[in-house]
């Protein structure tokens, strides 16, 4: 197939572009979903799929094709030519591409794992989810609604350029998950949640914590603590949140500000903010596509979609804006390395600048001391999303949370809504744990650009919070 | 491929891989799925310029033995990838031993609706016309103010085509196309950024992009200065057009879908003929507006599109359904079977398998202008002028929702007052309904494909 995109590569160079770039993508995808008693949800998908870019003058052209034929990937470079040939004369802003030294991989460059899911049969996986659903039902009460998910991605990646790149890995997600809504006394129902994935074999779903049984008895424990909840207080108070949503945090608030797409522009407030103090010393994000992942957790990337290496960049260090993420265009331009961050959900969309695992640092607090340090305030657990404007004002939901006074957990918490602007945030991180867990997966992920869900991973320790807005009940 | 004949094409394709399915295995019932898509796209950013041209195409194959079924797809519409996805989904099928005991078969042929108004203009609109709307637009925008720093534009073109063959007899196919564009602004002011945009889409004449660029603008700028509530209090709050849009959308487009109402995920599920929303309040999903962005001739398995009635009058009158959940509640397929559902749709839907989505949910108008909504409220009152954040991380099981409203201004004593700092504003959807206390007449096409005036509902807690 190399060959193909190195012939594309030619064909676009050819007609006048000055910079190409060539991928294709060949995943398998496998979900199995069951609710309740009733399989939902037994499938496989074939993605495979051949996207060009091609740069005049600094813009760049993006075109596709479902076809690995010379003809229809000819076809797609020169609509991909057509395209920033067209544009061109618009452009005020350009981002072109000097030509480097070519990016080459290695069978290294790709994790290995145990048990990879392509060794097991369907039946195995079936297996999985029904543990889940077992498990869950065993440790919940008054459940309305079981739901148990497995889903894995794998398959391989090839990328050429213009400089002769030779890229070929193959990638990895496999994730399980369990969703369990319970009805209280009142009517009202409750949700509980539990699952995580990332670049695991299937050995991961037999370890300590990770285990169907503990999957589904987790997300059936959480419901049923549910059903006794109070609504969260609204107003601004102390918090603790947990490492699950000091990761969506990371991604979704400070993450997206530091894409350096947004930064060129204007668009992003830290726009002309390195080496600015932002947050305390206790608040540091990274951002790297090769965590430790057998101890963390994690994605692995090791390339990215314009076939640069990937690395961890250290975003925020001690409060201190160290380093923005790029493509190749963007770190150019700002005179930056180039990040690996140019990412694309499938070959259908052109690569963007999106992050990989991003996350905050430990620090040196024992959940206790956390908790002591909280002292009277809302500890906030899991969430369910979020989203952030480029104002730097964010909005976060914990799937759950407790009360807690003078460092003692009273009672749980329903959802909880946290608000607030992150640059102020940043300035009101009072500590963190010791601890560090990276989350990702196959369900859900990032949705930049109507790229979604594009698998990154997020995480960090618990971290203490001096001020947050909770929406809640006046 | 061409719009005019991409219906046939794709009916032969459907064809071609049913019969080759029923050849591999007769005692299977089959459901072959086609999908075509073009799509032009320019973004202007800053000056920095990002253009797309492709076409998404692929097939997906479902396969029931009895109770047991299987999916599987494939990217590529060619005989071979076409035959992939029944080989897979035969595998599949054949690998497992999970029942879905409540599986009664595909759906049943019927004659099909209508498809949207399209122009054919929109066909013939080149990258260098999207890029002079592009162009104006920012243009535009920038002429109103200095502070308008950050302008993006967005336009594209869009067409596509679907059909559905299956062991049953449907052999149905469907094809729409639409152009749409949106400008977002952020005017700079110190530390201080505001945001705001417009929007406009249609299938049946050319994009309108005069004056968006400069509305956006004027409601960025005007939002500056903005001071705290200093407040924890519940009030009322006046969602515009597009933050109504996006409350419907998230709550009662969400719960009335089939699936959560069989599952009894949905807080509605047995409250069929029960009040549930102030008497001004009536919501349809209209299948078949012949200027609807979501019309078509049929649904995603084949069934004919419809207009359904949620609620009428306060009172809930029907939920959406596609063939299986339609069959498990005994009222039938209401033709809102979908592939990616969720709010926003996908843009490679055979990848999906069916689910239920509403095909373009409409809140009637009432009677009140926007300003009358506005000078009903005594007292203190929030506007929230367009969709907050948040909205969509909400839980439809729970209907409690807390967002973050950016774009806000406060209401005194009937009038609109200056614009707050963004502030948080929580509650539960469903409350929020039976406390509705003003339906606007300014239905409005928001960004989500929602059609909505605007709401004033009661209760809920603000914190700013």
């Amino acid at each position: 197939m190399i060959e193909v995109l190195q012939k594309a590569v030619e064909y676009g160079e050819k007609l006048g572009a000055q910079f190409v770039d060539a991928r294709y993508d060949d995943l398998t995808l496998r979900t199995l979903e069951r609710t309740d008693d009733t399989w939902k949800d037994i499938q496989v998908k074939s993605r495979m799929g051949v996207g060009i870019t091609c740069y005049v003058e600094g813009v760049s052209g993006y075109s596709f094709t479902a076809s690995s034929t010379m003809k229809e990937v000819r076809a797609a470079a020169q609509k991909a030519f057509k395209m920033a040939r067209a544009s061109a004369p618009a452009a005020e802003l350009r981002l072109p591409i000097t030509k480097g030294s070519p990016s080459k991989s290695a069978p290294s460059d790709t994790l290995r794992v145990k048990i990879h899911p392509s060794e097991r049969d369907l039946a195995y996986k079936v297996d999985l989810v029904n543990r889940t659903i077992e498990a869950a039902r065993e440790h919940g009460a008054n459940i309305k609604n079981v739901r148990g998910l497995y889903g894995e991605l794998h398959g391989r990646k090839i990328f050429t350029n213009s400089e002769g790149s030779s890229v070929d890995w193959n990638y990895l997600v496999t994730d399980m998950r369990c969703f369990v809504i319970s009805k209280a006394d009142s009517g009202a129902l409750v949700i509980g949640l539990e699952g995580n994935g990332g670049t695991f074999g299937l050995e991961y779903f037999e370890s300590k914590g990770n285990t169907p049984e503990d999957v589904g008895g987790e997300a059936g424990s959480r419901a049923k603590e549910q059903l006794k909840a109070q609504p969260c207080p609204a107003g601004n108070l102390r918090a603790l949140i947990d490492e699950r949503l000091a990761g969506v945090l990371a991604h979704e608030s400070f993450g997206h500000l530091s894409e350096a797409d947004f930064v060129v522009t204007g668009a992003s407030p830290l726009t002309n903010k390195i080496g600015s103090r932002l947050g305390t010393p206790e608040a540091s994000i990274l951002d790297s596509g090769l965590p430790d992942i057998r101890k963390t957790g994690g994605l692995w990337v090791p390339f990215d979609d314009q076939g640069v290496r990937g690395s961890s960049t250290t975003v925020l260090d001690k409060g201190v804006l160290l380093h923005y993420l790029h493509n190749r265009g963007t770190a150019e331009r700002l005179s930056e390395r180039p990040t690996g961050n140019s990412r694309a959900v499938s070959y259908v969309f052109p690569p963007i600048v999106r992050m990989t695992n991003t996350y905050f640092m430990p620090g040196n607090l024992s959940e206790q001391e956390a908790l002591e340090k909280l002292d009277t305030g809302v500890y906030a657990i899991q969430s369910s999303g979020g989203q952030v404007e480029g104002n730097g004002s964010f909005l976060f939901i914990a799937v759950r949370g407790y009360w807690v006074e003078h460092g003692e957990i009273k009672y749980p918490l329903r959802e909880v809504a946290l608000s607030g602007n992150i640059l102020e945030l940043l300035t009101r991180v009072e500590g963190a744990t010791r601890d560090l867990h990276i989350q990702s997966g196959y369900f859900g992920g990032c949705g930049k650009g109507d790229q979604s869900p594009l698998p990154v991973g997020l995480g960090g320790p618990k971290i203490v919070i001096g001020n947050v807005t909770f929406g809640g009940k006046a | 491929m061409e719009y005019e004949s991409i219906k046939d094409e794709l009916l032969s394709v459907a064809d071609t891989g049913l019969k080759f399915a029923a050849k591999r295995d007769s005692s299977a019932e089959f459901e072959v799925y086609v999908h075509y898509g073009s799509v032009s796209r320019v973004e202007l950013d800053q000056g920095m310029v990002t253009a797309k041209d492709g076409a998404v195409a692929g097939c997906a194959v479902r396969v029931a033995k009895g109770k047991r079924l299987g999916f599987a797809c494939a990217s590529g519409i060619s005989t071979a990838r076409v035959k992939k996805a029944v080989e897979e989904s035969l595998s599949v099928v054949n690998s497992v031993s999970a029942e879905d005991d409540k599986f009664s078969g595909f759906c049943d042929p019927k004659k099909a609706g209508r498809e949207c108004k399209f122009n054919r203009n929109i066909l013939g609109v080149e990258v260098d016309e999207l890029m002079r709307h592009c162009q104006d637009m920012t243009k535009e925008a920038r002429s109103v103010d200095p502070r308008v720093k950050v302008v993006t534009a967005e336009c594209r073109v869009l067409w596509d085509s679907y059909a559905v063959a299956n062991s049953r007899g449907v052999q149905q196919a469907s094809r729409s196309g639409s152009n749409r564009c949106l400008v977002y602004v952020m005017s700079i002011d110190g530390d201080e950024r505001k945001t705001a945009y417009r929007h406009d889409a249609a299938c049946d004449r050319l994009l309108h992009t005069e004056g968006l660029g400069k509305e956006a603008a004027s409601e960025a700028v005007g939002q500056h200065h903005a001071k705290k509530l200093e407040l924890t209090s519940v009030l009322p709050t006046l969602w515009g057009p597009e933050a109504a849009a996006a409350y419907v959308l998230s709550s009662l487009g969400q719960s009335a879908h089939g699936r959560a109402v069989v599952e009894h995920t949905s807080p509605l599920c047995d409250m069929m003929g029960a009040a549930i929303a102030g008497e001004g309040f009536t919501l349809v999903d209209e299948g078949q507006r012949p200027d609807g962005l979501g019309t078509e001739a049929v649904d995603a398995e084949g069934h004919p599109q419809m207009r359904n009635i949620i609620v009428e009058n306060g009172i809930l009158k029907g939920f959406l359904f596609n063939t299986y959940y339609g069959r498990l509640f005994g009222v039938g397929s209401t033709g809102n079977c979908s592939r990616g559902g969720g709010p926003f749709g996908t843009p490679i839907p055979y990848e999906s398998v069916t689910g239920i989505s509403a095909k373009a949910l409409e809140v009637s108008p009432g009677t009140k202008t926007h300003d009358q909504l506005v000078s009903s409220i005594d007292g203190k009152g929030i506007l929230i002028a367009d969709d907050p954040m948040g909205i969509f991380h909400s839980t439809m099981s729970t209907g409690q929702f807390s967002v973050v409203a950016n774009r806000v201004y406060l209401i005194e004593k009937g009038s609109r007052s200056y614009p707050l700092q963004p502030l948080s504003v929580a509650g539960n959807y469903y409350d929020g309904f039976k406390k509705l206390n003003g339906v606007g007449s300014n239905a409005t096409l928001g960004l989500y494909g929602v059609r909505s005036p605007s709401l004033v509902f009661d209760g809920f807690t603000v914190v700013g």
